[in-house]
């Protein structure tokens, strides 16, 4: 009796999870090997059709491919600007509260709603980019940014870069703010330099923190929709599809449900390894943390 | 000049393009919601416009019916919240205080659960609230947000929970509390700032989210916020700036200063819940 | 007030033995210390007399009534925590009054039961504070507020006073010791400090790796350690533990220790010649004594300390503490001569650690 207190106290949530997250993982095995009408209904099994149609599809490939550059560039660029800025105000330096809480600000804000504004600040004839950039004297005239897809895809890696910087420099403070203090005060005593300190103390204590940015950010980016969903749609002409964009339009545009499944279980694939990954990260984590754990039992 | 103020200055300076990158959306969003609508499409593009056209906003909000989103979206954030929180809190309060067979595997699925996005299940979440009738019904985005919230509420509540002496419940208990009783009145009141701030996140995050909404809520009138105002710009011809500007300000802005004020709980919650 | 009987009791966590069998009767009104090194499994058993860890196997028994499956909230104990464990979202009143509220006593009662502790404990002008607002000391007196209001069968003490600096450690020592003078009530208090024990303690029970090494009052547990655990942790500095080998010859008998020094224990132990044995003796009961007599040392260090000074020295090898109350002038490297008074040696068995 005494023994199934804790169990009661998780199955409420561990059932929910079941049903949300878990169901429909095991649907999407099963949509996936199905053969599916023009109409989108399922009409018998098809084996492996669906991935053979998948890995015979060149816009998969591409979109792939896109994903992979996406996904890379966001998360590099995110980390090469987030690691100085937390360092920064990690710092005591006058109006630090103020610095942090607009750094902060990209976050609280949808990321449909910032694509929204993106896209419009964009626009070719009227939007403000443009305004601003011809004020100072950068381009002579309107240009049209998300008309090509080779700029759109810059630019949206530029706005992925953006949103995703305040959860990687909270992450990273996170992790400086559990600095030892005594640390930095023996290798001053020893005689350390501000770069000294750096790159001996400060990034192999980073370290952990760097690492489960890197791949919480690159879970997140992977799968993140609304930024190219809103701006161009993958457009134009599946230039900029990612995955998750092509995915979507499979499944809700031209009802290829069969797939999309597939595609969705290829995707389930890579997180379920970068996952794998961060657990990995994270109990490696607690191992260190293991003796305080047995203080407080 | 005090070194402390030198090196303020130099840091604002390495910031300040991001900063103004930051800040830049924001002043386009305000500049294009309070203009007329005829100075929205000028050329050559500019910043400045010949009167603060305030009537935007209750011009908006009728036009665009922002009224019924906003109730829409905050139907579904308070409900979500609230099955989160309920389901969060006896789970997090066995984390915390338990050990248990199987503690580590559920840890793990949790974990999963996190790194799970809408997007890759959107498909058979989408044919499982078909086959449940949901489609079309507030209600399957209160439920899949609230699942999709658990993993990160569990963890702010646990390490909350564990930041808590289990000597305070033991001392209730032998001042003769039950164990009931010393979860009510003991517990419970020395947890509801962790409550709250998870809360507020949970709410945060189904306020914002964008792919369920899109995929399981068909027609208009059960649009939440973000849908309400994508479906504005997309595959519309003509589409009315200035209504969606005033739109994403009246939906952002109050948000957003909530979250600035909570975002030092979140540095806490993310160092000690979700990294350690 | 009542007594507290231990059966036998084991605790395993997993396939982890922490207690190996404990035997222990605590009679009525007595204050019993536990003592022993970290991990000994002191507070261990002291939590599982106030209901907070399950029984393995034996009996806990309050009273005349086995304790086992009764929870905490019903064995009418009181406890006082390391950490005070004070409710930091009630006042200092709230606090101690929240026991006798949960048994839904009379708020007159209430009130007289809560003044009349705080008058006790110089509490009464701190009743409407926070606990965050106390000073550590005064916290540590709320939590034995939180115990006296209750006139509960036995006190609990889980190393109060490990979180005090070192001056109010020694006053509140004394006060919980009147405290216990007044009220008698049987107490069980966990320390790792044996002067805390010592100077408390109606009886000590020096526990080590999950077993009893020797249960006595102070002064038995000093004068007459059961083996040398006990001695070496009982005392401070610790006694002198020398290693040798017993020898008799001629009606004089000695322990021969490293360097062939040779030190005369009584003649009684004559019989056990040849046998391996440890030569104990406490830095205070070494005396000095003439060239001709004594056993030669050379100081290595001298610490005085005020009230006397303490020598530290080698001998045959092996190091060994001295206190003398007289102001001597010694210095590194000097040689000096002491003698062991013969009542104030030990000996221990070598391979056992066992008193002979």
């Amino acid at each position: 009796m005494q023994k199934s207190i804790p169990l009661l106290m998780i199955v409420p949530s561990l059932l929910m999870a079941m049903a949300i997250i878990g169901y429909p993982i095991l649907d999407l095995a099963w949509t996936s090997s199905q053969e599916v009408s023009r109409f989108g209904k399922l009409t018998g099994f098809a084996g492996w059709e669906n991935f053979a149609e998948v890995f015979g599809d060149q816009l998969f490939w591409d979109s792939l491919w896109r994903t992979g550059i996406w996904t890379f560039f966001v998360v590099v660029g995110t980390l090469a600007v987030s690691l100085p800025v937390a360092i920064i105000l990690n710092d005591d330096f006058y109006g630090r509260g103020l610095a942090r809480v607009i750094i902060m600000l990209p976050w609280s804000v949808s990321l449909t709603m910032t694509a929204v504004v993106w896209r419009w600040a964009l626009n070719g004839r009227a939007g403000l980019l443009n305004a601003t950039l011809m004020d100072i004297g950068i381009i002579d005239q309107p240009v049209e940014w998300l008309a090509t897809a080779s700029t759109a895809f810059v630019v949206e890696i530029l706005v992925g870069i953006l949103v995703s910087i305040p959860f990687t420099t909270t992450i990273l403070l996170g992790g400086l703010s559990a600095m030892p203090q005594d640390t930095y005060e023996a290798a001053m005593v020893d005689g350390a330099s501000g770069w000294h300190q750096f790159r001996y103390i400060t990034l192999p204590l980073m370290k952990p923190f760097i690492n489960i940015a890197i791949v919480l950010n690159v879970i997140y980016v992977f799968n993140s929709l609304p930024i190219i969903w809103v701006m161009t749609e993958g457009g134009p002409a599946n230039g900029t599809d990612i995955l998750v964009t092509y995915l979507y339009k499979l499944a809700f545009r031209f009802g290829q449900l069969g797939k999309a499944a597939a595609i969705s279980l290829i995707m389930f694939g890579v997180l379920l390894v970068f996952t794998l990954l961060y657990v990995a990260l994270v109990s490696r984590g607690e191992e260190d943390a293991a003796p305080e754990d047995e203080k407080e039992a | 000049m005090s070194r402390k103020l030198t090196r303020s200055l130099l840091y604002w300076l390495f910031l300040s393009p991001l900063v103004v990158v930051i800040l830049f959306p924001f002043g386009v969003m305000f500049v294009t919601a309070i203009r007329p609508r005829d100075e929205i499409f000028t050329y050559p593009p500019t910043w400045g416009f010949s009167e603060f056209r305030w009537t935007n906003f209750s011009e908006m909000w009728v036009k665009t019916n922002f009224g019924g989103a906003l109730m829409n979206s905050i139907y579904v954030s308070v409900l979500a919240t609230a099955i989160a929180l309920l389901l969060a809190i006896p789970a997090a309060y066995a984390m915390s205080r338990y050990r248990f067979a199987g503690k580590g595997l559920y840890r793990n699925f949790l974990l999963m659960t996190q790194m799970m996005s809408p997007i890759v299940l959107v498909l058979g979440l989408f044919r499982l609230m078909m086959a449940m009738g949901l489609v079309n019904d507030l209600n399957s985005l209160v439920v899949t947000y609230a699942a999709f919230n658990l993993a990160f509420t569990i963890w702010m509540l646990q390490s909350y929970f564990n930041s808590i002496p289990r000597d305070l419940e033991e001392a209730a208990w032998i001042d003769g509390a039950s164990h009931l009783t010393s979860l009510v009145r003991i517990f419970l009141p020395l947890a509801v700032p962790a409550m709250v701030v998870a809360a507020i996140f949970t709410f945060i995050n189904s306020w914002n989210e964008f792919v369920l909404a899109l995929t399981l809520m068909r027609s208009s009138e059960d649009f939440t916020l973000p849908v309400q105002i994508y479906a504005q710009v997309a595959g519309r011809y003509q589409v009315e700036w200035h209504h969606v500007m005033a739109g994403t300000v009246l939906a952002t802005v109050p948000v957003a200063i909530v979250f600035s004020w909570l975002q030092r709980y979140l540095i806490r919650g993310m160092a000690l819940g979700a990294v350690k | 007030m009542s007594s507290v009987t231990i059966r036998g009791i084991r605790k395993k966590y997993g396939s982890m033995d922490v207690l190996h069998g404990i035997d222990l009767d605590i009679r009525d009104q007595e204050f019993v210390v536990l003592v022993g090194p970290s991990g000994c499994g002191k507070s261990t058993l002291l939590r599982m007399i106030a209901g907070l860890e399950s029984v393995s196997s034996g009996d806990i028994m309050i009273g005349e009534r086995v304790v086992n499956d009764v929870p905490a909230k019903s064995r009418d104990i009181a406890m006082v925590f390391q950490n005070y464990a004070l409710y930091p979202h009630m006042s200092v009143y709230e606090n101690m009054s929240f026991s006798l509220r949960l048994r839904k006593q009379a708020k007159e009662m209430i009130d007289r039961k809560v003044r009349e502790a705080a008058s006790i404990l110089n509490l009464t002008s701190y009743l409407e504070r926070s606990p965050r607002q106390l000073s550590g000391g005064q916290r540590q007196r709320v939590a034995m507020g939180r115990a006296l209001v209750r006139d509960a069968q036995v006190f609990l003490f889980d190393e109060p006073l490990s979180n005090l600096d070192a001056k109010l450690r020694v006053v509140m020592r004394t006060e919980i010791k009147a405290l216990h003078q007044r009220l008698k009530t049987t107490s069980v208090y966990v320390t790792h400090d044996q002067i805390e024990a010592m100077t408390m303690a109606d009886r000590i029970v020096v526990m080590n790796a999950g077993r009893i090494e020797q249960i006595g009052t102070p002064l038995q547990l000093y004068d007459t350690p059961a083996n040398l655990f006990v001695a070496d942790f009982i005392g401070s500095p610790s006694m002198n533990v020398l290693p040798g080998t017993l020898r008799a010859e001629g009606g004089a008998v000695w322990v021969e220790i490293a360097d062939g020094l040779r030190l005369p224990v009584p003649a009684a132990h004559a019989a056990r010649a040849g046998q391996k044995v440890v030569f104990g003796i406490r830095p205070e009961h070494t005396l000095l004594a003439d060239a001709g007599s004594g056993i030669p040392l050379e100081v290595e260090v001298v610490e005085p300390t005020g009230a006397n000074i303490q020598v530290y020295a080698k001998i045959g090898g092996a190091h060994l503490c001295a206190i003398f109350t007289d102001r001597h002038e010694f210095r590194p490297g000097d040689l000096i001569h002491l003698a062991f008074p013969e009542a104030k040696i030990h000996l221990f068995d070598a391979a056992s650690g066992m008193r002979l």
